[in-house]
């Protein structure tokens, strides 16, 4: 039995087959979001990958922002689902999953048994998103994935201290004008960024364990700033990314 | 809206060398610091402290001889300090407040919670800490979120209010019989219930004194403000802002009759002397509206020094003029529902600023577009072009905060007022040396 | 009965064009020479207007990205506030003799000095709600600020406002009051053809037309309802509760969902008639606008109103309980401070009935529901 998960992104499409709802047969991640050749490309890349037809997926379930706009799919359902389930997939242990996709914040809180109980998202506004991230990368002119690495360098913290993102658009350049290194400029967006995502984690309660998810997982500098904030360790898994597929693809199992 | 107390200029770097601080302001802080400690002495005794709103009646509970201390003036203590943040956040995590409403309102919220749960804010070095509340006072002079706080904090701590309800004058210059005979009402019904409540009589001869002397504090203060339309004025006029927490926490006292008396020989000796507390060459004098922003005071006062502008007079400090003939209850009611410009029509609020540019001899307005206070920023959007009609100076707006670090930015504010600087010297040039004819 | 009688499909579909176009209805008022008078949300005594002959219309403003407003309004406007601005300096109001205006928060304090700034063609009449409200002085006080309301009416509209009409103004809003009541409960006995949208329009309608005329054709349609079977609804079901649940594209989210409302306490809709205007004790009491004021201390649980307890959440989770309600759905009017205080306290109080509280950003101009397209699925999906 055959099922793929497609998360459709805004900055972002990732696409993931299982077999009988257990083995990843294939995953593929495309750069680009929803309105793009992306959600078609993440599509195909993945059953190139797999080795396997259109016809021999079973069932095709859409999740993320643009989860309405592919035609190819037998139904859709929510990302906040898929994310909970996703995750439990890949950590067990998690009760707690934060999920800093490119446009929303979300905490989830999950039963023992992986069932979405609870959740919150954020504002709808742009700061503690991957968004943030993206444009405070453009002001530096690096690449947001490099921003994890780069903060690595950091010796201290440069503070930002606005959330509007115009406004921290600003205070960045300032500060870069005022000489200040880029590693510890960027450990000061992935403090503000951390800040922003825990107070929404706290509304929702934290239960261990705790997981990040989404693309933004993969920046070690957020991981950290997060756990520091919530005063908890954070899990990432390396597939953190797919989660949202792979819950899609694990309810097309759990609907067929 | 509140005065805050800091020893120092509040987040301002350090400066060298360090002038003494004047005698005036030890006593402000002296004064501070016995009113806290006062508190927490009853708090330990087992008797009732309050919580109250900056423009509260006071004269009940100074009469009561209950202490009573003032969440918008700490908020904004704490905030000069930049210690306000964690309880901010605990506000808007943990116990859910948007993040839209008053940053004052989520940082006392947020303080009260985390003293609910016994955790101790004295060890953690939040200074000044309030002793917790045992009732809250709430007048709505300044605006509905108070209301709106103080329900919640009444609900959350399972504690009394007070209430005066101060109606806001949508019309008037004067506030109507009916309206005045409403508040003088609750003000005879909030004796009645703090009778009950503290088991104490209620002394009308007192009551008479405490009147008096909140007369006599509140006159020595309009007369050091006065001082300032001085031109070079004796003082920053940031220093009101620190000068306003004894009219603030302690309007009825004698203590604030010391300070307010020996503010106004140190500045009358600086006009004898030819000096002032503002530093460097005072080019331009602009008259600031709204709260302070406190996080940034220090950065607002270097940036302002920097270019020559003294924010001589604003239009804040006034809120606490609350004035009426001791022994008058419906001049007391009344007084409780004028004095706080925010509770009179833009355009009745723009005639007393009018008045005040000219007589402070003002050549623009700087307003605080302040994100916690919406009712403060409506007078600042349709008053703007009053100003510029009848006052005819130049005005500039930047977006700040009293207390949420998040929101101002220290580059806007320097662009928005470098603007100004630039029309304000346009002016002169075109204007001819205003300086010289008001020397 | 006769066969005039419109079906009950027809009788929705009108209520919902009402609801729909309510600057049509106020140029049909003004081409029948009526005298129409504008009412700010919330707990404006439509009554006195009613009772001088002229014709009350709400205002709350409409689905517009406002340019004009901007002016006199901060960026943390509320929507409402922000669209009824628009809508007066752009002259969509234009034939409004007269607005009432209620302080009810600090927004309305400042649109006070916004409406006079920008429409200066149509008067204001604005008044103030003790927010004591058990100080034994408040209800002498509102009595006396609504006979200034009256006499303002009076002066504006050229009109007189007597007694003996007000007493059956009140009468006609009292039974309106109540039919909108019977049909909030013969509307969760058919969840079918009461969806989330339609319930809107039937409360919503309400605030653009004579209320007389309104009661009428809501009992009419309660009456069809009643002839139906019961429909047993298999979805889930909600309590809508906030200022406005608009734009109704949002109710539409929640039917396409498999999601009715079972109640609700928006501003715009039931908190308005859920307190009778009561009958008075004393003779004193008796009197119509004793009794006009009156009714602001009966009313309970709502965010303009001064209360210390945790009535709203507690009257909320049970109504949710009553009609079988799996959650609350808080539409949060964006920048609303009242509501913005109260979320906390509803929040905690769902949680300890075992409630789902669902938290959606509401923006009157909004064309986008993504966000909360996605929370009202996700509330839907949990448990699968």
């Amino acid at each position: 039995m055959l099922t793929m998960g497609l998360d459709i992104g805004s900055t972002a499409c990732k696409s993931i087959i299982l077999r009988d709802g257990e083995q990843i047969l294939a995953r593929s991640v495309v750069p680009l979001g929803t309105g793009t050749v992306g959600p078609r490309k993440a599509f195909g890349e993945a059953l190139d990958l797999a080795g396997v037809a259109r016809s021999e997926i079973d069932r095709i379930l859409l999740t993320g922002y643009g989860r309405f706009s592919f035609d190819d799919a037998d139904g859709q359902m929510s990302e906040v689902s898929c994310h909970a389930r996703g995750i439990y997939f890949l950590l067990p242990s998690v009760r707690t999953v934060v999920d800093i996709g490119g446009q929303d914040v979300k905490a989830l809180r999950l039963s023992e048994k992986g069932a979405l109980e609870n959740f919150v998202m954020n504002d709808k506004c742009a700061a503690g998103t991957g968004r943030f991230l993206g444009v405070m990368a453009g002001v530096m002119n690096v690449k947001t994935e490099d921003l994890g690495a780069l903060s690595e360098g950091a010796t201290e913290e440069v503070s930002i201290s606005n959330t509007c993102t115009v406004f921290a658009e600003s205070e960045v350049i300032s500060r870069l004008s005022a000489g200040v290194r880029l590693a510890d400029l960027t450990a000061g967006i992935h403090a503000s960024v951390a800040k922003r995502v825990a107070s929404l984690v706290f509304r929702g309660g934290v239960v261990r364990d705790v997981a990040l998810s989404g693309g933004v997982a993969l920046n070690r500098g957020v991981v950290r700033a997060l756990a520091r904030e919530l005063k908890i360790d954070v899990l990432v898994h390396p597939d953190c990314q797919m989660a949202g597929a792979i819950g899609a693809a694990l309810f097309a199992r759990q609907q067929l | 809206m509140a005065g805050n107390s800091a020893g120092e200029t509040p987040g301002a770097p350090a400066q060298k060398p360090k002038a003494p601080l004047p005698k005036s302001r030890a006593l402000v802080n002296e004064q501070t610091a016995g009113v806290y400690a006062r508190a927490w002495e009853a708090h330990e005794r087992g008797e009732p402290v309050g919580w109250s709103t900056a423009i509260f009646p006071q004269e009940l509970c100074e009469t009561f001889d209950v202490p009573v201390l003032y969440p918008e003036n700490n908020a904004a203590a704490i905030s000069a300090r930049h210690m306000g943040e964690p309880f901010i956040q605990h506000a808007e995590g943990e116990m859910k407040y948007p993040i839209n409403i008053c940053s004052y309102a989520r940082l006392n919220m947020g303080m009260a919670d985390k003293m609910r749960k016994a955790e101790s804010i004295q060890t953690q070095g939040i200074d000044p800490a309030m002793a917790p509340p045992a009732f809250l006072c709430l007048a709505n002079n300044s605006c509905t979120q108070l209301m709106k706080w103080y329900e919640n904090l009444s609900r959350n701590l399972n504690i009394p209010v007070f209430f005066v309800d101060c109606l806001f004058n949508y019309s008037e210059e004067e506030p109507a019989a009916h309206k005045i005979a409403y508040v003088r009402g609750q003000i005879e019904n909030c004796i009645r219930q703090m009778e009950e409540f503290f088991g104490k009589k209620f002394d009308w001869d007192r009551f008479l004194e405490v009147q008096r002397i909140s007369q006599t504090n509140r006159v020595l203060f309009n007369e050091i403000v006065a001082l300032n339309a001085r031109k070079p004025a004796p003082m920053n006029g940031f220093d009101l802002f620190n000068y306003m927490a004894p009219l603030v926490i302690c309007r009825g006292k004698e203590s604030t009759t010391v300070i307010l008396t020996e503010l106004k020989k140190e500045t009358e000796a600086h006009i004898a002397a030819g000096t002032s507390t503002f530093r460097g060459e005072e080019k331009h004098r602009v008259h600031w509206e709204g709260i302070a922003c406190w996080p940034n005071l220090g950065h607002n006062l270097k940036t302002l020094g920097g270019y020559g502008v003294n924010a001589v007079m604003n239009g804040y400090v006034t809120a606490w003029d609350v004035a009426y003939e001791p022994g008058d209850l419906d001049g007391m009611a009344r007084a409780y529902q004028v004095s706080s410009t925010n509770s009179l029509t833009t355009p009745g609020i723009m005639k007393k600023r009018i008045a005040s540019i000219d007589r402070f001899g003002c050549d623009g307005m700087l307003c605080h577009v302040n994100r916690s206070c919406k009712l403060m920023t409506f007078h600042i959007m349709v008053g703007r072009e009053m100003i510029e009609e009848e006052a005819k100076v130049p005005v500039a707006n930047f977006d700040g905060d009293q207390s949420d670090t998040r929101v101002f930015s220290e580059a806007q504010f320097e662009t928005r007022l470098q603007g100004l600087v630039e029309i304000m010297s346009g002016n002169r040039n075109k204007n001819g040396n205003k300086e010289a004819r008001h020397a | 009965m006769p066969d005039a009688m419109p079906e009950l499909e027809e009788m929705l579909f009108e209520l919902g064009e009402v609801a729909s176009h309510p600057r049509r209805m106020l140029r049909q008022y003004l081409a029948a020479g009526k005298k129409v008078v504008g009412c700010m949300p919330v707990y404006t005594p439509e009554e006195l207007a009613h009772a001088g002959g002229m014709t009350p219309m709400g205002l709350w403003g409409g689905q517009v990205t406002p340019s004009l407003a901007g002016k006199y309004n901060p960026v943390f406007t509320c929507s409402i506030m922000r669209s009824c601005l628009e809508y007066g300096m752009s002259g969509v109001y234009d034939g409004l003799g007269c607005v009432m205006m209620p302080m009810l928060c600090d927004t309305f304090r400042g649109m006070s000095a916004g409406w006079r700034a920008g429409v200066k063609a149509i008067p204001l009449v604005p008044f103030i709600h003790p927010q004591n409200r058990t100080d034994p002085g408040a209800p002498a006080f509102l009595t006396e600020e609504y006979r200034v309301v009256r006499a303002l009416l009076e002066k504006h509209m050229h009109c007189e406002i007597t007694d003996e009409a007000l007493e059956k103004s009140i009468e006609v809003y009292n039974a309106h009051s109540a039919a909108m009541r019977s049909f909030a409960s013969a509307a969760n006995e058919h969840l079918d053809v009461i969806t989330p949208a339609i319930r809107h329009h039937v409360f919503k309608s309400a605030l653009f037309m004579p209320k007389e005329e309104h009661a009428a054709r809501v009992l009419a349609i309660v009456r069809e309802l009643r002839k139906r079977p019961t429909h047993v609804w298999k979805g889930k079901k909600v309590i809508l509760t906030g200022i406005t649940a608009e734009p109704e594209a949002l109710l539409n989210v929640l039917a396409e969902n498999g999601v009715a409302v079972t109640g609700d306490d928006l501003a715009q809709e039931s908190r308005q008639y859920r307190t009778p205007i009561p009958e008075g004790g004393s003779p004193m009491e008796r009197l119509p606008m004793e009794r006009l004021a009156r009714q602001w201390f009966d009313r309970r649980g709502c965010s303009m109103a001064h209360e210390t307890r945790a009535a709203r959440g507690r009257m909320l989770t049970d109504m949710a309980k009553e009609t079988g309600a799996d959650g609350i759905v808080v539409c949060l009017m964006r920048f609303c401070d009242v509501e913005e205080y109260d979320y906390p306290m509803i929040a905690a109080e769902a949680e300890k009935a075992g409630l789902h509280c669902l938290c959606l950003d509401i923006d009157q101009s909004t064309r986008d529901n993504g966000q909360s397209r996605t929370k009202i699925q996700s509330f839907v999906e949990m448990g699968m």
